[in-house]
């Protein structure tokens, strides 16, 4: 009777054993709208299917239709969380081909916005990380400081979150008065909150205990999965686009590059952590090192304007890793054909689904998130 | 090391062109049928991280030209290794045993281009749902007329005026 009825119990258990389970858009865990199908048994994920298309506008296709300089709105939509690198890359590749050499002044200030746009950025990831982990104190500080680079940004050029303000030829305007002192008002801010920073989040014990040993890559690993950012260098790989192939300003200022040898979770978000330092430090000798002159090589009637035939490929270092575009130009005045190389295709599409496989589902939005995976950036 | 590269190869593969157009890129422009090969020599060399593949629709040619992008972790070399493939039945070999990360990249020009990749098991659409029309980034297909045809015009003010 007894063995009976444990055969029986041993037959439900096999037919429950696999489970589909629909994780995002709509869900706590999930920053952004993504998806992913995770096949499950019991707590363990089996085989997760990242999904993504919600966001996807086809904006390379779309780029082909209009003119070199009203492609902006565009470029900068394809990274919401840091739409300066965007543009930086996209103006990058069309003065490489329209062979345009910008200011020196110029390169200054475009060095400052990206690298405010970087600490941003990574203000915004440690917001969500810490929001989805429970730490709301650290969370809302994050993103308060955000919004005071938000405001910097908005007088600068006019736009919060969008800026559309490096153009091919250099910058739109000359840094208003007094915003030198205004932006190290702020850096020297934000250092002074990182005691509270570290003891409430980055070196908290929770904190820890939590992101240790969470979605583990090995070193061998990322650099066969090509990973880029924070998710290479986290495993020891000293890599970075600033460094290999300096663009702007990045060969006059002196940074260390950040990082880490385990390769999890913690170590990404150390990783990020470390590199908001050395943003600041960047940005501090900008300021100080910064030449007068005009910011604006002038360019072509944006309506008449023809680029000779040819193709490029340009990458800068974005705040998720290697950003690169390949540009084709036909001689038209519309781009002939644009695609983006963006971090987060990779590793949103080929190393979630492997990091995710034996992982609890409680650790999805932890190793989503540690990835620094943007869905917008995968869709395009 | 760049030059000593592009000796190698051009003495490996004889119908291959080896270019430098900017500084820190090389262009290797090559045949179908060797990129396997060629991909694989230069993982051998160095090149390990395929950074992705971009996909180019030259009508006028009748042909797709398709970009694999590769990269060395510690050089400021860029290498663009690019084959040109037959519009009409576009097809052309997987590279997964190569570089496994390929997969979503193969995937993705499948969607948008309708280039094939024989070998790769999972060419399902990526972005777009329940898709019949042409390859969407192709260049005969007219994204004006497929937003005409799918969410109609909006009237013009003078047609809204006059209908109230």
């Amino acid at each position: 009777m007894l063995k009976k009825h444990l055969t029986k119990f041993h037959l439900w258990r096999i037919e429950m054993r696999e489970l589909e389970l629909y994780f995002g858009p709509q869900h706590p865990g999930m920053v952004g709208n993504f998806s992913i199908t995770l096949k499950v048994e019991g707590d363990r994920i089996l085989e997760a299917i990242p999904n993504p298309g919600y966001l996807h506008r086809g904006f390379e296709k779309l780029m082909e239709l209009r003119n070199w300089i009203q492609n902006f709105p565009f470029v900068c939509r394809i990274n919401v969380i840091e739409p300066d690198s965007m543009e930086a890359v996209y103006a990058m590749a069309v003065e490489k081909l329209a062979n345009i050499q910008i200011p020196e002044r110029a390169k200054y200030i475009r060095t400052i916005v990206l690298e405010l746009g970087r600490l941003a950025s990574h203000l915004f990831g440690a917001w969500a990380y810490a929001n989805m982990l429970g730490f709301d104190t650290p969370a809302q500080w994050a993103m308060a400081d955000r919004d005071h680079i938000l405001d910097l940004f908005e007088e600068l050029t006019g736009g919060r979150v969008y800026h559309i303000y490096i153009l091919p030829g250099g910058v739109r305007r000359d840094l208003p008065d007094g915003f030198e002192e205004k932006v190290m008002h702020f850096l020297h801010g934000l250092a002074s909150k990182l005691p509270d920073y570290n003891e409430t989040f980055f070196e908290n014990r929770i904190f820890y205990e939590r992101a240790k040993d969470i979605g583990k890559i090995k070193k061998e690993e990322a650099i066969e999965w090509a990973a880029t950012g924070q998710v290479l260098r986290a495993t020891g790989v000293k890599h970075d686009i600033r460094k290999i192939e300096p663009y702007f300003a990045y060969d006059k200022v002196e940074f260390d590059i950040p990082t880490r040898a385990d390769g999890d979770a913690y170590s990404r978000i150390l990783v990020i952590r470390d590199e908001m330092l050395e943003s600041a430090k960047i940005i501090m000798q900008c300021i100080e090192k910064m030449p007068e002159g005009k910011v604006y090589e002038r360019t072509p009637n944006p309506f008449k304007w023809k680029i000779p035939e040819g193709e490029t490929y340009v990458r800068v270092e974005s705040s998720r890793g290697e950003l690169g575009l390949y540009l084709v130009s036909n001689g038209g005045n519309t781009p002939y054909r644009v695609h983006f190389k963006t971090p987060s295709f990779n590793h949103g599409l080929f190393i979630l689904p492997k990091l995710l496989k034996g992982a609890s589902i409680a650790d999805v939005g932890n190793i989503m998130i540690s990835l620094y995976v943007v869905a917008p950036e995968i869709d395009r | 090391m760049d030059e000593e590269l592009k000796r190698k190869i051009e003495k490996i593969y004889k119908d291959t062109e080896v270019e430098f157009p900017e500084r820190n890129r090389m262009v290797v422009k090559t045949k179908k049928a060797s990129i396997l090969s060629i991909l694989e020599f230069l993982k051998r060399e160095g090149f390990r991280q395929l950074k992705a593949i971009s996909c180019v629709d030259w009508i006028k040619e009748c042909e797709f030209e398709l970009i694999y992008h590769l990269a060395p972790l510690n050089s400021p070399l860029h290498i663009m290794v690019k084959i040109r493939i037959e519009r009409k039945n576009a097809e052309t070999e997987t590279i997964l045993k190569i570089f496994e990360n390929a997969k979503v990249y193969e995937r993705e020009i499948h969607e948008l281009f309708g280039v094939k990749f024989k070998g790769n098991p999972d060419l399902s659409p990526l972005f777009l749902e329940n898709w019949h029309d042409l390859p969407p980034f192709r260049k005969d297909f007219d994204t004006r007329k497929y937003v005409k045809k799918t969410f109609d015009e909006i009237p013009s003010v003078e047609d809204r005026n006059e209908r109230t």
